[in-house]
């Protein structure tokens, strides 16, 4: 039972991997089976993930060698809480996506690209679960690369002329990053002659005293690579563009998962193999937590001035990838518990409002943000979860934004830096400044051909008519947001896991 | 291309590139090389070919490079998974200096020669098409 | 600086060189295509410093000789990896390329500096 509780985390990546080469081929063959496999093999990821969560959870911590190496020559594995739990969180987002993608791919993409759109996406997905079970630098450098290259394939999938010079940036300054990714990890081996994490930290331990500076240029080299890759604040120029221009299940499989787990393979490197002395000694922190607080209202600035739904929310992606850098750079036991927790807060609200921007795309052909009024009466359940999202995004309390943001300031508060409460609530403020008008605007407001019509007379009552998408894109919308209602109000089930993998990193 | 030169050149060169191709590819265990740079060499030839003597195979052919690539790679991962439902170790270790020592290690190399060859004309055609 | 460190340690500085060289030419080229081709010599300079990362002075290819038993083998370890490094580089090559033929079809050219500016 135990040998095949081990095992399972691998036979995840591989199983998602053989299904995504599948794709083409059951393309070419009958397209209609494309997209019912690809929601089969997510959800049956989805379902194992839990178990294995149910497994580590009791206490035990999967540690795999594949192809029966020992760690220090082998690849090894190792599911740790918060692996777990990102597992969980990928492969039930992208089910989710899979059942929004049945209706939402046939009206958006060309019907010819189907078979490689599910491919990419499955290859996506295979990328980012073997990111995170990694715990083999050189390993984590090969599935960086697999989700960077799918990724880009997701944005190219829709093929126009602005969604192809997007994908173009995004490959190359992508590219840019993996190298840089790949210089920290050459600096690394260097210094220690290991690749495995486990073994860099206990062969680092010693002798670091002795190469102040070659530490001190391989985390530089790691934090420009990853903060390309996931888009922290100055280096996040493909972002928008990227995330505007794909197809709508792409951007939020793109805006809330992708950039999250490089975010975790950063952390894991940094807490994990360099350990919290370097952490604290090297002035990375310091780095971190002033371009996290740039990033936060920055990114809220820029998101203001947007007129397009979804490059709001693509620079509104940026301030949140702000919030979840501030938790790593405080350090303290709540911040990075928040952190980390708004890792998965943000990746259900970012995923229900840019599917809610789908579905709205999808009914009136809208994309402007001013071209919503009277659009709360039109599709009720629609808005209804992006209120709720937004909601969350801001802050308010009783859904999860709330609890991450409580969490960053209590964090703050243990790092003995209360003026980034003041940055928390004002970057909040800014949040409410920019989703605030589409909500209210979506339900006070006429729409102007309606008042025409009138002559001036009386307005019509406004009554609410039943959203007209397919249940396949109502449904995940509606889960999602129940998903965030949840974690605002039981937040308990979901800390048990993180507040684990804090005691062991802190 | 109608040069002369380079198609009676070529001619009698292919042989002895896709030959190298096949040296590298089974002695990948032994000597530096292997599937990934013998499966180069073969694909690289294949290219070459294709270039100089303009396109003599048909529509049909590049689908089936295409299927071939998707379908070692899909060959590689069911063996992956059987790893997992057989319990297995590593295969044998080989002797030193012995071609067919390795067990499945040689078949493996094979599999991810015609991979990487297929895969590097696909990409030619992919591109070619566009254009 | 001391002559003898810096020769000792010429190819490092040979790789650093071409990594910034590959990244000013990302940055900064108009042309596509000389992006590609900066993309590829970043690459190379990581593989560079890989293999000198490898290096063993006076050791030898790591291909095991039964008549030599304690001969002075190289690190084999970070050339394997850059196989693997030449593989991501030359799918990222193919396909930034076909992409670069898409835009080449849409806008009926491969340089302009609109290209990567932010919108």
């Amino acid at each position: 039972m135990d040998e095949l509780v081990q095992r399972l985390p691998f036979l995840c990546v591989i199983g998602t991997l053989v299904a995504s080469f599948c794709m083409p081929v059951l393309a070419r063959w009958k397209k209609e089976l494309c997209a019912p496999l690809a929601t089969l093999v997510s959800g049956s990821v989805f379902i194992v993930s839990i178990f294995i969560a149910h497994y580590v959870m009791q206490g035990n911590i999967i540690r795999y060698g594949v192809s029966g190496w020992a760690p220090p020559w082998g690849i090894e594995i190792v599911v740790d809480p918060i692996t777990s739990l990102m597992i969980m969180l990928l492969s039930g987002i992208c089910f989710l996506i899979c059942i929004y993608s049945f209706a939402a791919i046939k009206h958006e993409l060309e019907r010819i690209v189907t078979g490689w759109y599910y491919a990419a996406y499955l290859l996506c997905m295979a990328g980012m679960i073997g990111l995170v079970i990694s715990n083999d630098v050189f390993n984590m450098y090969v599935f960086i690369e697999v989700t960077g290259i799918s990724a880009v394939a997701l944005v190219a999938s829709k093929g126009t002329r602005e969604a192809t010079e997007a994908a173009l940036k995004y490959l190359l300054l992508a590219t840019i990053g993996s190298g840089f990714i790949l210089f920290g990890i050459g600096f690394i081996y260097m210094i220690t002659g290991n690749l495995n994490i486990t073994f860099i930290a206990q062969e680092l331990d010693p002798v670091k005293g002795n190469y102040p500076f070659l530490i001190w240029t391989a985390i530089s080299f790691l934090v420009v690579g990853f903060g390309v890759k996931s888009a922290f604040f100055p280096l996040h120029l493909w972002l928008p563009d990227a995330h505007s221009s794909a197809p709508s299940p792409s951007s939020a499989v793109l805006s809330a998962l992708v950039v999250k787990v490089y975010i975790i393979a950063f952390m894991k490197i940094l807490f994990i193999a360099f350990g919290l002395e370097i952490f604290h000694e090297t002035f990375i922190r310091h780095l971190i937590l002033v371009l996290a607080v740039i990033a936060m209202l920055a990114g809220s600035f820029f998101a203001f001035v947007q007129i397009e739904l979804k490059r709001r929310l693509a620079y509104s992606t940026v301030a949140q990838i702000g919030y979840i850098y501030l938790g790593i750079g405080l350090g303290t036991p709540w911040g990075l518990a928040a952190g980390l927790l708004h890792i998965l807060v943000h990746a259900f609200m970012k995923t229900c409002l840019f599917l809610c921007a789908g579905a709205i795309y999808y009914q009136t052909g809208r994309k402007k943000v001013n071209d919503f009024s009277g659009m709360g009466y039109k599709m009720p359940i629609t808005m209804g979860a992006f209120t709720i999202a937004a909601f969350s995004m801001v802050g308010i309390p009783l859904f999860g934004g709330f609890i991450s943001k409580y969490g960053l300031a209590l964090g703050s508060l243990e790092a003995d830096l209360p003026i980034l409460i003041l940055v928390i609530i004002l970057s909040g403020l800014l949040n409410a400044t920019y989703y605030f008008p589409i909500i209210g605007q979506a339900y006070f407001t006429q729409e102007d051909h309606a008042v025409h019509h009138t002559d001036g007379g009386h307005s019509e009552p406004k009554k609410f008519q039943r959203d007209q998408i397919p249940l396949s894109m109502l449904v995940p919308i509606i889960i999602l947001a129940l998903g965030i209602i949840y974690l605002g109000i039981f937040p308990g089930t979901v800390l048990n896991f993180i507040n684990q993998t804090v005691a062991m990193l802190l | 291309m109608h040069d002369y030169v380079t198609r009676v050149v070529f001619r009698y060169m292919l042989l002895f590139v896709l030959l190298y191709g096949l040296y590298v590819i089974m002695h990948g265990h032994l000597s530096p090389g292997g599937g990934f740079s013998g499966g180069m060499i073969i694909g690289l030839g294949l290219l070459l070919y294709i270039l100089i003597f303009g396109e003599l195979w048909n529509d049909s052919f590049r689908q089936t490079i295409l299927d071939s690539a998707i379908i070692f790679v899909g060959i590689g991962g069911i063996m992956e998974i059987i790893k997992f439902i057989v319990p297995y170790e590593h295969g044998p270790i080989g002797v030193t200096g012995t071609l067919f020592s390795v067990g499945i290690m040689s078949v493996a190399n094979f599999g991810i020669g015609v991979l990487v060859a297929s895969t590097i004309l696909g990409i030619y055609f992919m591109i070619s098409e566009e254009a | 600086m001391d002559l003898q460190l810096f020769l000792l340690n010429f190819p490092y500085f040979v790789a650093i060189i071409l990594f910034s060289m590959g990244t000013l030419i990302v940055l900064t080229q108009p042309n596509l295509i000389k992006k590609v081709i900066g993309i590829n010599i970043l690459q190379s300079a990581i593989f560079l410093f890989y293999i000198i990362v490898g290096d063993i002075h006076g050791g030898i290819p790591p291909i095991y000789d039964p008549n030599l038993p304690d001969a002075l083998y190289i690190n084999p370890l970070p050339s394997c990896l850059m196989l693997t490094g030449i593989v991501v580089g030359f799918s990222v090559t193919a396909f930034a390329l076909a992409l670069i033929v898409k835009l080449y079809i849409y806008y009926g050219t491969i340089s302009s500096p609109n290209f990567m500016k932010m919108k």
